[in-house]
Formats: C-alpha cells, structure tokens, sequence
C-alpha cells in the first residue's frame, strides 16, 4: 500500500460518510441561496461602476471565505475524537494504514468538502467574469489563497480533534481560533492602535483676509490674492492613535491575507476596482506613520495633495506572506500534535480517554 | 493441522502469544497489574475474568493499540510495540465495542478494510463478497450498517477482522448479541480456525458458551493472571453436581445411603444438587453407587461448567 494509497483510502471513507448526509446538502443549498442573494444586492449596489465583474468577484470569493470557514470547524473539529467515540478510531488504527496516512487522510477529506462552497459558487463566479473587468491575476492570486486558508481551518479543526478528547470541545476551540483571527486580530489592532497615542503638534496659517479689503487680484491657481502671505493663525496638541504600531496584527487576518496577497488593479484615479482593492489600500495606509508635527499652510497647496490608492500600495510594503506563513505553520503544528498523540501502541492517555 | 504441542511446554514461537509480567494503569487505575500467560496456536484459548479484570485491556495491549507499562508481549515472536505493523498484518482483533461507520454499507465496510490492509483493488471487492457469505449478511450487504442490529454489526465485527486472513484472532466478547444459531456458526468457525493451526484467544461472560468453544483458559482476577496453582485449588474445591432421579422422593434417602451429609444436598426443583468435594473421581463413585443401589437416575451433571465453576470460585462467589 503506497503512502497516499492510504491516505486516499481513509479520505474516501470520511468523504463518503459526509456526502452521504442529508444535512449536508440543506447546508450547501442555503449557501447558494445567500450567495444569490448577496449577487443580486451587489449588483444593484455597483451598478454605478463601468466593469462591475471585479467588485462582484471578489464580494462572491469573500464570501466564499466567510462561509466555509463558518463551516469547516463543524465538519473537521470531531474527525478524531468523534471516531474515537463512535468505536471506528481504533478499528481503522488496527489495519496497516500509519497515524500519519490516517490524520492526513481526514485533513484532505475536510479539505475537499470546506471546498464545496467553493463548487457551489462557480456559477456565480462565471457570472462575473461576464460582467468583465475581472483579472487573470486577481483570480490566480485570490482563488491561491482560498485553497491556501480553507487547507488551515480544516488543519486546526482536524488537529485539534486529535489533540483534545472532546468532540464538542475540539469543535468550539476551532471556531475560537477562526474567530481568533478573523475577529480577534481586528479587536487587538483597535484596542491597541487606541491604547498606544503619540501627541500631534498642530500649526495652521491661512491667509489674514482683512489685509485684502475691497478689489484684489487672485492668483488663478491658487484661488488666493496675488502676493498673499499666510500667517499662524492657530497651534496646539492632539492625542493621536497610532495604528501604524500594530498594523502588524492584522496581516494574520485571513481575509487580509487574502486583500494583500491579490494583485490590484486600478481606475483611472488611482482607485481600485475590487473589494480586495480597497481592503488592501486600507491595510496599507496604515503602515504610514503619522506626522507628530503637522502644518497645514493655506498658502502652500501641494500639502493638500493626498496620495491616490495607488501610490499607497508602492510606497508600502507587503504583508500577506508573513500572515500566511503564520496560517500554515499553525495547522502544521496542530496536525503533527494529532499525529503524534493519536500514535499507537498509545503510551499516555488524556484522563477519562479510551482507545476503543 | 497444528501439531498438538505438550501441555506443560511454553508455547512455540511461531504463531503463539507470550505475556509476562505485563502492566498498565490509566492513571490512578491499575487495569493490568501483573499478567503472564500463553496462548498456545491450534487451540481456541479462553480468556476468563469478572468485569474490571483487565481482559480488555489486555487484548488492547495484544493489538497493539496500547502499550505496556512493564512487562513484555510477544505475538508470534514480534514485540507489538517495537514493530506494531508487523503484528497488525498477523492479528485480527474485533473490540468488545460496536463502531462502524454508519453511512457506508457493509459492503463497502468491508471493502475499503480490505483497502487498508493494501489489498488490490479487485481482491478487495471479491474478499467483501466472501466475507458477507460468511458472516450471513448477504441480505443487508447494500444496506448502510447503521440499520444494522446488534448482533448483525457483532456479525459484521467478526468480518471486519477477518479481512486479511489473520492468523492470531483477539476477539472481545464475540457472542454477546448473537443468537443461538450464529453462536453455533461462530462455535464452528472459531474451531475450524484452531484446527488450521491459528491462535484463537476469546474473551466473553458466556461461560457456558466458552465452555464448549475453549480448549483451554486463561483466567484474570483485579489484573493479575491467575496461577496454575490456585486454578487446580480452584478446580478441586467442592463443586455442584444436579442429579436428577424418576422418583425425586427416592434421592435424599440414596445420598444419605451413600455417605453424603445432609446439609451438602440442596433441592432445586425436581432435581438435587449436591456439593461434592474430590472432583470427577468422587462424582463417578457417587453415580455408581446411586445406580448400584438402585436409584432410577435421569441426569447426573455438574450444576455448573468447567470455567464457570473455577470463575465462581476464584472471584469469591457461590463454591
């Protein structure tokens, strides 16, 4: 029996024992209705842009994301525990496939059906690729890590499953570490973003218009008098956040990940076309440290020139590799534990465990 | 056809099992204290104990799903924890626990088993065919097991673990659940298996079932394996014989004829069981004198079987 012989073998079984429940298809059902939903209420919302196919995809891949990861834990957090239950663990773990073969075996099987939802909404996704404006590379780059965060979620919930002896227990905890980074990354980046604040010192001149009374010539560019000077006619201090310290916390957002690692592409001011696109603009502009003294000079107006969503991207660095470095080396981690503490002859039980 | 091998001898390498000095606690709980016993191969072995004895966990640590905190195991001469693959291939282990997966049918059951031994793909579906005529399930072979019954998922249990041919068979509790007509089939097949030379080790509370099934037995009591001495102490002490006569009026006065105290006779419905002390000997010499004293005797038996007696006795119950 080759190593993935068996591992193919055990997939089959655990996907043959989901497919066949009827729950599964209700679930898959109600996925498509929403997706169909949300499709329509897009569309009517977008129906100002030129090519709304990008907006569209990415809001369908998104919720792709949203909806499986909702999902996986349920169908990957008891893979081990749950078979440990229902007496099939060790009747599979007598047989010559290895503890590794086996975890892995589940692992894959979760993975293939978190990837279901994925299936479901290909119509849609074709659907906007007729409506155009959707890249080649946005789609590579997305549907990548789609494949890459659906393999985590299934990762944790099956290594999980292994490591604690409750089903219930291993599926809560899997939702907890979705949450964690889907939710708690944002909660850790407001909360310290509000906590760490830096004083801004501020200085405004203007134009002192009582100079000027009566018929003035104005300089046409500036819409000022010919020759006006601008004096301080305000100073003082702010308390400041400062998100640029812990930006950071949220590049282990999978949804994050997803905005920054995708290729953006950009309208002809400069904004993106696509909800990864405004994400990953949003993400970025973080990273730009705020000015601790900040002079704004009525008389000076290239300082009223904001940098376009483009020009944020080129100035600021990347982040989706680190978080989805993170992503990986944690379902790794979780599935070796599971291979390890599901290893027979079992040496050390977890209190009130059995092994059949 | 195995070699019949010399009672006192350890049993031989190849096929037999040898325990010695094994234990294993879960946590505070000593399950196996101190077990030593053999399983010799071409014999179906009895594995005898009151609940908690540690039978189960014993044959977990055969199957090589446990490990052993002390001692040593040898199945077929392989240590299960050092190459517990090696042992898989040989042994076939049926858990006193009825899991299977419930959406797949007993069909594929046992074919995507058969997988996972690493048969080829046909051999696999043609040993599922095989193995549903032999367990008479070929009725529900398309059928998801969780429709099963008891004794059918027991039925389909036993198949499971046949998958591969194994030549050592663990079995926990096999009959319970079955009716009397599998348990006869199982009683047959267990005894074919003995007679191709297989190791066979039964564990079960169906004593009277064992009984006819086991050549030999292995007794736990609290995790230790009883020993050889306190078995033929157990074995000699006073044990019930039912006598049944044509005319129950007649028995008392022939017992007490044949030098039988009073208070060693019991009536039990029709029939009275007497406690004799000196095994078969003394009961082949009561009988003798019953008939020669003219007694029309219907039924002269042991009240209770071999292995039941000796577990009644050594777990402290009724002597």
């Amino acid at each position: 029996m080759s190593f993935f012989g068996g591992l193919w073998t055990i997939a089959s079984i655990e996907l043959r024992q989901r497919v066949r429940g009827v729950a599964w298809y209700v679930l898959l059902g109600v996925f498509v209705l929403l997706v169909l939903i949300v499709t329509a209420v897009a569309l009517v919302a977008l129906s100002w842009q030129d090519d709304p196919g990008g907006a569209l995809y990415s809001t369908v891949i998104y919720f792709v994301l949203l909806l499986a990861s909702l999902t996986a834990p349920a169908l990957s957090g008891n893979a081990i525990n749950g078979d440990r239950d229902a007496g099939t663990l060790a009747t599979t773990q007598i047989t010559l496939v290895s503890t590794t073969q086996l975890v892995l075996g589940k692992w894959l099987a979760a993975w293939i059906s978190s990837l279901a939802f994925l299936v479901a909404a290909v119509p849609f996704i074709l659907f906007s690729f007729a409506l155009g404006g959707v890249h080649g590379a946005t789609v590579l780059g997305s549907l990548g890590v789609l494949l890459a965060e659906l393999a985590v979620v299934s990762a944790v919930g099956v290594g999980l499953s292994g490591l604690l002896r409750r089903p219930l227990f291993s599926v809560v905890v899997t939702y907890l570490v979705v949450a964690l980074l889907s939710i708690g990354t944002l909660i850790a980046f407001g909360l310290g973003g509000l906590a760490i604040r830096s004083t801004q010192t501020y200085e405004s001149y203007s134009v002192d218009w009582e100079q000027y009374p009566g018929e003035v010539e104005y300089d046409p560019a500036t819409g000022l008098p010919v020759g006006a000077e601008c004096t301080l006619v305000d100073s003082g201090e702010y308390e400041i956040p400062r998100p640029d310290l812990f930006w950071p916390v949220l590049s282990a957002n999978p949804y994050v990940v997803m905005a920054d690692a995708t290729a953006t592409n950009y309208d002809r001011n400069g904004n993106p076309v696509d909800i990864f696109g405004y994400i990953k603009v949003g993400i970025r502009s973080l990273q730009i440290p705020p000015e601790l003294h900040s002079v704004w000079n009525e008389c000076d107006p290239a300082q009223t020139d904001y940098p376009t969503g483009e020009e944020t991207v080129e100035r600021t660095a990347p982040s989706w590799f680190v978080g989805l470095a993170i992503h990986l080396v944690l379902g790794a981690a979780l599935l070796a534990g599971a291979i390890a503490t599901t290893r027979t002859p079992a040496r050390r039980l977890a209190p009130g465990s059995r092994i059949a | 056809m195995a070699p019949a091998p010399a009672a006192a001898s350890p049993a031989p390498p190849d096929l037999g099992i040898v325990v010695e000095h094994v234990a294993r606690s879960f946590g505070a709980a000593k399950a196996v204290r101190d077990v030593s016993i053999a399983v010799r191969p071409g014999e179906v072995t009895a594995l005898v104990g009151p609940n908690g004895s540690g039978k189960t966990t014993l044959l977990l640590m055969l199957a090589s799903l446990l490990a052993p905190e002390a001692g040593s195991i040898r199945v077929a001469g392989i240590d299960p924890v050092a190459d517990p693959r090696a042992v898989r291939a040989l042994i076939g282990w049926m858990p006193d626990t009825l899991g299977s997966w419930p959406n797949l049918t007993v069909r594929e059951t046992l074919r995507l088993t058969a997988r996972l031994y690493g048969m080829p793909r046909e051999r696999a579906r043609s040993r599922a065919t095989e193995l549903i005529e032999l367990v008479e399930l070929t009725e529900l072979a398309d059928r998801p097991t969780r429709v099963l019954s008891r004794g059918q998922k027991q039925r389909l249990s036993l198949a499971r673990c046949l998958v591969h041919d194994p030549r050592v068979l663990l079995l926990d509790e096999p009959a319970s659940g079955l009716d009397p007509g599998a348990r006869v089939r199982l009683r047959q097949l267990l005894r074919g298996f003995a007679a191709e030379g297989r190791t066979v080790l039964v564990s079960s509370h169906v004593l009277s079932e064992l009984e006819e099934m086991a050549d030999t037995a292995v007794y736990l009591d609290a995790g230790v394996s009883v020993s050889a001495e306190r078995l033929a102490a157990a074995r000699s002490s006073a044990r019930p014989w039912r006598i049944t006569a044509l005319d129950p009026a007649a028995v008392a006065p022939a017992l007490a004829a044949a030098g039988v105290p009073a208070e060693a006779v019991s009536l039990d419905g029709s029939s009275s069981v007497v406690a004799l002390e000196g095994g078969d000997a003394a009961a082949a010499r009561l009988l003798a004198a019953l008939v020669g004293a003219g007694l029309p005797v219907v039924a002269f038996a042991p009240a209770v079987g071999e292995l039941e007696h000796t577990f009644l006795d050594l777990s402290g119950g009724a002597s």
